[in-house]
């Protein structure tokens, strides 16, 4: 889970330096109250969906702990137990808009930093017990306390979220430090309760909660486990959200089985001979070369390729500022220039994926999408390397000025980024500029980034949120220091007032504006290139899995995702598959399924 | 130096070695390869060998590059000569370019629009051995990668024998309290796993091919210590050295005139296996993507590659063939010197 680690760093530097603010609890609910909720727009699941069977998917490795917080609780595994801890709303997955989870209505208060909600009185933990408003309380002095060992969650829940008022029983407020536009304040304050009844803060909490399973709210809970085999989850026989609007006909297997394989090759083999029932195919190696044959042309097996419209990961590469080469903004456009994409798309990559034009993309109004990365141009690149004053080539073909050569070394993390980055070199060697690579392991990656000791790193930040940052990436005050956001070491005044200006604006039409500006600094500024993105999710699957006729929801990221926001549409055709097993042995032929869904595709 | 002067019972070993004709045979087909290796420039490159262009001779191999502009093309990157000698062939002018027998050189990606790599072998675009995910040739990623090895091993095998053969000597020489001492540490320090060490150091510090070849002989020349002190203290104890000392020899004149040529019958016999414990050692690392790195051809990453991609059937076989036959013609040369140096054979006085 490298991105998400980076995610959480950023959230945390974004923490720091945000003033708390005071609290003021007022048990007295204000009059006046416009109690919202939504149960008008359209269910995303399919009524003909059937319960029953087990669905089985993998993991490359066996979760180090049980627990949803603490030391190595950020591993896979966690977003299998988070997404059976329900938040009190959460955002429709087609609409966009706000839907009830534990909470059945929510209001705004005028200052725009607290959230009221009416919670769910039939909701309940898999224990039985009924959640209350204690249980948000309890989540608030949970996330305090330094038994937990999990500062970013010390710093979120003191910080971000500043208070959590009991009126009674089933209304609580929520406060946030700053206002913000209501859209995003309500996702930001939609907590999650902790049980009271489980949890004893102590000094030995982390070991002694390492694995116990702890009660949750949502449809599954951890059934079975066999230590560094697999984990499975059940379904709750009488879960309290059955019949609630936006989670009926969803969560249908009975059991979902996460089995550890830790090679990626060899859970493919499992998949191919129905030991899995669906497999990821986004990389074109597996997609082109590895899904191919019987089962796929018997109609065994299926593809499907849906397009989403999600944040996208900010992949590509950060300039150093710091460098003394890469100081020089004409050499940073030059090296843009160099930068062959379009090759590495067409071949390495089979046309598969997109150039990414800038940063933040996938943020609907916010996205500018006037913005066009700097193509492979060699003779632009010359233009601008020449205005750097790398006018000369040395006898390898490299440019040279005053002896140095324009030799820049890019770290990465990823051995399967490597085809791609070869072709970048080569190609980059044509405008006179030597990349070397350094593959570094994860860890060191992090750190060599973290201490800003990199000339150029190739990674990605993972998206989110209903808007873009600007502040942990590109303000002064995170630059020039280590443990910061800020790998680009960007430092400029202009920018500087505008992200400030940005934060502070709580209206959308002008956060939508001074989001445009910014993302035209981000360009100009030359210190972020680009690489692509990937506006889809590639999947195989054993035909007896079975989908709504939409297949999949705007904001999946997954398509046969038992679980989650998104996720649990799938149900499994018990008939279908007798079917298929026995033809597999007979040699019986279906028609073969390929899916191409592009109902959210985003027109370039 | 006496080391290297043909005694009769070097002469007579190496008669033996000849006789045994596996060995010798293997010998020189390594030879050969390791040679061919070291001009592979000439054989395997994406330069030209000769251009005849406007009545002046370019040689590029070994040059500088030569941007395109030089023979009036409109780029000032270096020039693509596989395209070159296309154009000098359809405008037939007396210009004429002579490529390698393989025209690709081991970085170079040989990408199509309209296919995707890995490419299976073919002779018409003399990719012999097919290319690898990135549309590299694999036989110059194996000819290359093979240099890369046995160059590695080499080096690796003079810097370990260097300081175990010296402490190990030392030791035997000297005994008492140094050798005590020393094998303690050699204990504690051959107790570390080599691999693991340069697991973790690979990973804060990116490992280049001397730092990869410093550690590794950090942690291997621990092995050869012991036959040599062993050796060692066998030739101490013979009259030749009581004779030489008798004579007013000091301790550096005895170890390397002395006692040092009459061991090298054990230090010999070790090499082959050393050379291929380095390959192997190497190709490891670069299997688990801890070796040198990218894109520096080798034959760990061409094997990582294959079993990743084991439909394209081409990699892995490239590489495991060639893996295959080097190490069987390191072990026929070991077993053969090892049985032409083995001093039980017995030698018939007239």
């Amino acid at each position: 889970m490298n991105k998400l680690h980076w995610r959480i760093f950023g959230f945390i530097v974004w923490l720091a330096a945000l003033p708390v603010f005071a609290q003021s609890a007022t048990p007295q609910l204000p009059a006046n109250l416009h109690w919202q909720t939504n149960d008008a727009d359209p269910i995303f699941a399919d009524p003909a969906a059937k319960r029953g069977g087990r669905f089985r998917t993998f993991m490359s490795s066996f979760p180090p702990t049980l627990r949803l917080v603490g030391p190595d609780a950020n591993s896979g595994f966690v977003t299998y137990l988070r997404e059976n801890n329900l938040s009190l709303v959460n955002m429709h997955p087609n609409t966009l808009n706000p839907i009830p989870e534990l909470a059945t209505h929510w209001a705004f208060d005028p200052d725009g930093k607290t959230v009221y909600f009416k919670l769910d009185p039939d909701a309940r933990w898999s224990d039985g017990v009924p959640i209350t408003a204690d249980d948000y309380l309890f989540t608030l002095e949970f996330m305090r306390s330094k038994y937990i060992v999990a500062p970013w969650y010390n710093n979120y829940y003191t910080e971000i979220i500043t208070d959590v008022v009991k009126y009674d029983d089933h209304t609580i407020a929520v406060r946030e430090s700053s206002a913000k536009p209501p859209n995003e304040l309500l996702f930001d304050v939609a907590i999650s309760p902790t049980p009271r009844h489980f949890h004893k803060l102590d000094d030995n909490w982390v070991e002694n909660y390492n694995w116990r399973v702890e009660p949750n709210t949502g449809p599954y809970q951890i059934g079975d486990i066999r230590k560094g085999k697999y984990v499975e989850f059940k379904r709750k026989a009488d879960w309290w959200g059955n019949d609630r609007k936006y989670f009926k006909y969803r969560f249908n297997p009975d059991y979902i089985r996460i089995k550890v394989i830790r090679d990626l090759n060899i859970a493919y083999n499992y998949f191919s001979k129905g030991e899995l029932d669906s497999f990821p195919l986004v990389m074109p190696r597996l997609w082109y070369q590895k899904a191919q044959g019987t089962p796929y042309e018997r109609g065994y097996i299926g593809k499907i390729k849906f397009y989403n419209d999600v944040p996208q990961p900010v992949l590509g590469m950060f300039l150093n500022e710091d460098d003394p080469i890469l100081a020089d903004r004409n050499l940073r456009y030059g090296l843009a220039y160099a930068m062959n994409f379009d090759k590495v798309l067409k071949t390495v990559l089979r046309g598969d994926y997109e150039r990414k034009q800038t940063q933040n993309e996938g943020y609907g109004d916010y996205t500018n999408r006037d913005i066009r990365a700097r193509p492979f141009d060699l003779q632009k690149a010359d233009e601008y390397l020449r205005k750097a004053g790398w006018t000369e080539r040395g006898p390898d073909g490299i440019r040279v000025k005053n002896g140095q050569r324009l030799s820049l070394r890019v770290s990465y993390t990823s051995d399967d980024h490597t085809a791609r980055l070869v072709v970048l070199k080569e190609e980059a060697r044509k405008a006179g500029i030597e990349l070397t690579l350094q593959l570094l392991d994860a860890t060191a990656g992090y750190k060599q980034v973290m201490e800003k000791k990199h000339q150029i790193a190739w990674m990605s930040w993972q998206g989110g949120g209903i808007a873009p940052t600007y502040w942990e990436f590109y303000h002064s005050v995170n630059a020039h220091k280590p443990q910061t956001n800020n790998i680009t070491n960007t430092d400029n005044k202009a920018m500087d007032d505008k992200i400030i200006a940005y934060r502070d604006a709580t209206d959308k039409e002008s956060r939508v504006r001074l989001a445009h500006e910014l993302e035209q600094m981000v360009y100009e500024d030359g210190a972020y290139i680009p690489s692509y993105k990937i506006p889809y999710t590639r999947e195989g699957f054993w035909r007896w899995l079975r989908l709504p006729p939409q297949h999949a929801t705007r904001m999946s990221d997954v398509v046969f995702d038992p679980m989650g926001s998104t996720g649990g549409l799938l149900w499994i055709d018990e008939e279908e598959k007798s079917r298929v097993q026995k033809a597999r042995i007979t040699g019986e032929s279906f028609a073969p399924i390929n899916i191409v869904d592009e109902r959210w595709r985003v027109k370039p | 130096m006496r080391l290297f002067r043909l005694n009769p019972v070097t002469r007579r070993r190496w008669s033996r070695f000849r006789n045994l004709r596996r060995g010798y045979w293997s010998a020189l087909l390594l030879g050969t390869l390791i040679a061919l290796s070291l001009v592979a420039e000439l054989l395997i490159n994406n330069r030209a060998l000769i251009v005849h262009y406007q009545g002046h001779w370019y040689f590029p191999t070994y040059a500088d590059v030569i941007p395109g502009t030089a023979f009036g093309l409109d780029y000032a990157y270096e020039t693509d000569y596989k395209a070159l000698r296309q154009q000098f062939a359809a405008r037939n002018d007396g210009n004429w370019v002579l490529m390698p027998p393989i025209p690709y050189s081991p970085f170079e990606t040989d990408l199509r629009a309209d296919q995707f790599p890995p490419l299976p072998p073919s002779l018409a675009d003399r990719h012999l051995l097919g290319t690898d995910t990135t549309g590299r040739d694999v036989l110059a990623r194996l000819t290359y990668g093979f240099r890369t090895a046995i160059g590695f091993s080499l080096l690796l095998l003079v810097f370990e024998y260097c300081v175990g053969v010296g402490i190990g000597c030392l030791m035997g020489f000297w005994g008492g309290g140094f050798d005590l001492g020393f094998q303690r540490i050699i204990e504690v320090w051959s107790n570390i796993p080599t691999l693991y060490v340069i697991m973790i150091v690979a990973s804060i510090v990116p490992p280049s091919f001397w730092t990869l070849l410093l550690i590794m002989v950090a942690f291997s020349w621990t092995g050869m210590t012991w036959y040599m002190r062993t050796a060692t203290y066998k030739e101490k104890a013979r009259d030749y050295v009581m004779a030489a000392r008798a004579i007013g020899a000091g301790g550096g004149r005895i170890v390397l005139r002395h006692i040092l040529p009459n061991t090298v019958s054990t230090i010999v016999t070790f090499i082959p296996f050393s050379i291929a414990a380095g390959i192997t050692a190497l190709s490891a690392l670069d299997y688990l993507g801890f070796g040198l790195p990218p894109p520096t051809p080798s034959w760990g990453e061409l094997l990582k590659q294959g079993t990743d991609n084991l439909e394209s059937l081409w990699i892995v076989s490239s590489v495991v063939v060639a893996m295959t036959l080097v190490l069987t013609l390191v072990t026929f040369i070991g077993e053969a010197i090892r049985e032409a140096f083995d001093p039980k054979v017995h030698i018939h006085y007239e």
